[in-house]
C-alpha cells in the first residue's frame, strides 16, 4: 500500500481490490467511484494509520535490532557501510571477497557486543540510586489498579525467564522483552506490588531486557529500561542480578552468534518463530555442542584437560618408560629368534668344538709318531734279534 | 629477519609473467592443484585476488585457507612472496 497516495487517485478496480484485500464489504457493482473512495478512506486508511503507529513502535525496536544485522543479509553497499563504520576500508566486494568481508564484519560485531555488555554490566551496578528515586516518583504519581493481573503475568514471564541458561532457554526468553516492556509500563503507572514479586519480576525484566539487549547488542538501551523498572529492593539483590547478568553474558557470548544470525532486520518476534536459520560455520560447532545440552558449564567456558605436568603432585616423574612401540617386522623377527640359538652361543660352541678337535688332532699326531717310533724300535729289535740268531747259527 | 626460501627468492627476482601458481612460495603440488581446480591456474590470478583484497594480510590468509586449505606457514609464505613482488614490481 502506498503511503501518501490519495485513494481518489487510484482506479476503481484498484480500490476494489484494496477493499477486498482488507476484508471490507464491497458496495454494489454499479456504485460510483466516490463510494469506493469513501469506503477506502474509512476502513483502509484508518487501518493504515493504526498499522503505522504500531509499525513505528516496531520500527523503533527494529531499528535497534537492525544495528545488529546478519552480515549475510546485507547488500554489498550495506556491508561496505558497516565495515566503514568499524574503521575498515574494504576493497571491492565481489563474489570471491564477499564471504571474507562478511566474516570480518561478524567478528567486529561480536567484539562490539562484548564491549557493550561490559559497559552494561557496569551501568547496572552504578545506576541503582537513580533508579530508586525514579521509581519512588512514579509510585507517588500512580494509583494501584489490578495488581494481581500484571503480577501473574510477570510471574509467569519471570518463571519463563528464569529457565536454565541453555540454548533453548534463550529461544524461550525471546517473547519476554516485548511483553515485559508493556507490562513494565503498566506497572509503573499502576504502582508497585509486593517487594518480592516486584523484585522477582524486575529481575526477570532486567535479565530479559539485558538478554534482549545482548541479542540486539545494545548496551545503551539497558540503562533506560533498567532505570524505569528497578526498585529499591534491587539494591539489596544486586549481587544476584549481577551474577545472573554475568551468566547471561557468558551464555550469550556462546549463543549470541547464533542469535545474531537468527535476527533479521524486520522483527524480533517473527524471527523468533522462524529460528531455523543455520548459524554461520565457525559457530556451528559450539551450537551443536550446546544444543544437546552435553556441556553446559555455568561460566560458559569450555576447557579441555591439559596434559598433566610431570613431577606435579600425584604425578611422579617416570624414569623408566614402558617399551617403545615396535614395528611388526621387528616383532616377527624377535619371535623367530626365540626358537633359534643365539649367535653368541653358537660362536662359543664352535670355538670349543674347534679346540677339542685340535687337541684331539695334536694328541693323535703325538701318539702316532710315538707309535711309529715304537714300531721302528720293535722292528729294529726284531732285526737285531734275527741278526743275532743268524750269528749264532754260524 | 626471517629467512626466505629459494622459491621465494626466485619468484621475487623477476616479473611473474606466465608462471604457474605452483611457482608461488608456500604453494606446492597439492595446494597448486587445488587452486588450479578453482580456476586460479596462474600466479597472476592469485595476484589479482591479492590485489582485490587490497593486499590485506588477514583477508588474504583467510581466502587462501578457504580456497586451498593452506596452513599458517603456507599462508604466510605466499603472502610474503606476493607482497614483496608487489613492492618490487607493482
Amino acid at each position: 500500500m502506498p503511503f501518501a497516495e490519495d485513494p481518489a487517485h487510484l482506479s476503481k478496480s484498484r480500490l476494489k481490490s484494496d477493499l477486498v484485500a482488507h476484508n471490507v464489504a464491497l458496495p454494489s457493482a454499479a456504485s460510483k467511484k466516490a463510494v469506493y473512495v469513501e469506503l477506502h478512506l474509512k476502513h483502509i486508511d484508518q487501518k493504515n494509520a493504526a498499522d503505522f503507529s504500531s509499525d513505528e513502535e516496531d520500527r523503533a525496536d527494529d531499528k535497534k535490532d537492525a544495528e545488529m544485522p546478519v552480515p549475510s543479509c546485507l547488500t554489498d553497499e550495506d556491508l561496505k557501510a558497516m565495515l566503514r563504520k568499524h574503521g575498515v576500508k574494504p576493497g571491492p566486494i565481489t563474489a570471491s571477497t564477499r564471504v571474507l568481508y562478511e566474516r570480518k564484519l561478524h567478528k567486529l560485531l561480536q567484539s562490539d557486543r562484548r564491549e557493550r555488555l561490559n559497559e552494561a554490566d557496569k551501568a547496572v551496578l552504578y545506576s541503582d540510586s537513580e533508579e530508586e528515586k525514579k521509581q519512588q516518583e512514579k509510585d507517588q504519581d500512580s494509583g494501584s489498579e489490578k495488581q494481581p493481573d500484571p503480577s501473574d503475568q510477570t510471574q509467569k514471564e519471570s518463571s519463563q525467564c528464569f529457565l536454565p541458561s541453555s540454548r533453548l532457554a534463550w529461544l524461550f526468553k525471546r517473547p519476554c522483552p516485548p511483553r515485559n516492556t508493556e507490562s513494565s509500563s503498566n506497572w509503573n503507572s499502576r504502582n508497585a506490588l509486593k517487594s518480592s514479586e516486584r523484585s522477582q519480576s524486575q529481575c526477570s525484566q532486567i535479565i530479559s531486557t539485558s538478554t534482549a539487549d545482548h541479542h540486539t547488542g545494545l548496551g545503551s538501551t539497558v540503562l533506560p529500561r533498567s532505570k524505569s523498572t528497578d526498585d529499591s529492593s534491587l539494591s539489596s539483590q544486586y549481587f544476584s542480578i549481577t551474577q545472573m547478568v554475568e551468566e547471561m553474558e557468558n551464555s550469550s557470548s556462546r549463543s549470541v552468534t547464533d542469535n545474531a544470525c537468527e535476527f533479521n532486520g524486520t522483527s524480533v518476534q517473527e524471527n523468533w518463530a522462524q529460528s531455523d536459520r543455520p548459524p554461520q560455520e565457525p559457530v556451528k560447532d559450539a551450537f551443536k555442542d550446546i544444543l544437546p545440552g552435553s556441556k553446559t558449564t555455568p561460566t560458559g567456558i569450555y576447557v579441555t584437560r591439559r596434559r598433566p605436568i610431570k613431577g606435579a603432585a600425584q604425578r611422579p616423574v617416570q624414569y623408566s618408560y614402558p617399551d617403545s612401540p615396535v614395528s611388526p617386522m621387528t616383532q616377527q623377527r624377535r619371535e623367530v629368534e626365540r626358537y633359534l640359538v643365539p649367535i653368541h652361543i653358537q660362536i662359543l660352541v664352535f670355538i670349543i668344538v674347534a679346540c677339542v678337535l685340535y687337541l684331539i688332532y695334536v694328541n693323535v699326531e703325538g701318539s702316532l709318531s710315538y707309535w711309529s717310533y715304537g714300531e721302528d724300535r720293535l722292528l729294529v729289535q726284531a732285526e737285531s734279534q734275527d741278526a743275532e740268531a743268524d750269528y749264532a747259527q754260524d | 629477519m626471517s629467512s626466505t626460501s629459494q622459491k621465494h627468492k626466485d619468484f621475487v627476482a623477476e616479473p611473474m609473467g606466465e608462471k604457474p601458481v605452483m611457482a608461488l612460495a608456500g604453494i606446492g603440488e597439492v595446494l597448486g592443484k587445488r587452486l588450479e581446480d578453482k580456476g586460479f591456474d596462474k600466479a597472476y590470478v592469485v595476484l589479482g585476488q591479492f590485489l582485490v583484497l587490497k593486499k590485506d594480510e588477514e583477508l588474504f590468509r583467510d581466502w587462501l585457507k578457504d580456497t586451498c586449505g593452506a596452513n599458517v606457514k603456507q599462508q604466510g609464505d605466499c603472502y610474503g612472496c606476493l607482497k614483496e613482488w608487489c613492492d618490487a614490481f607493482l
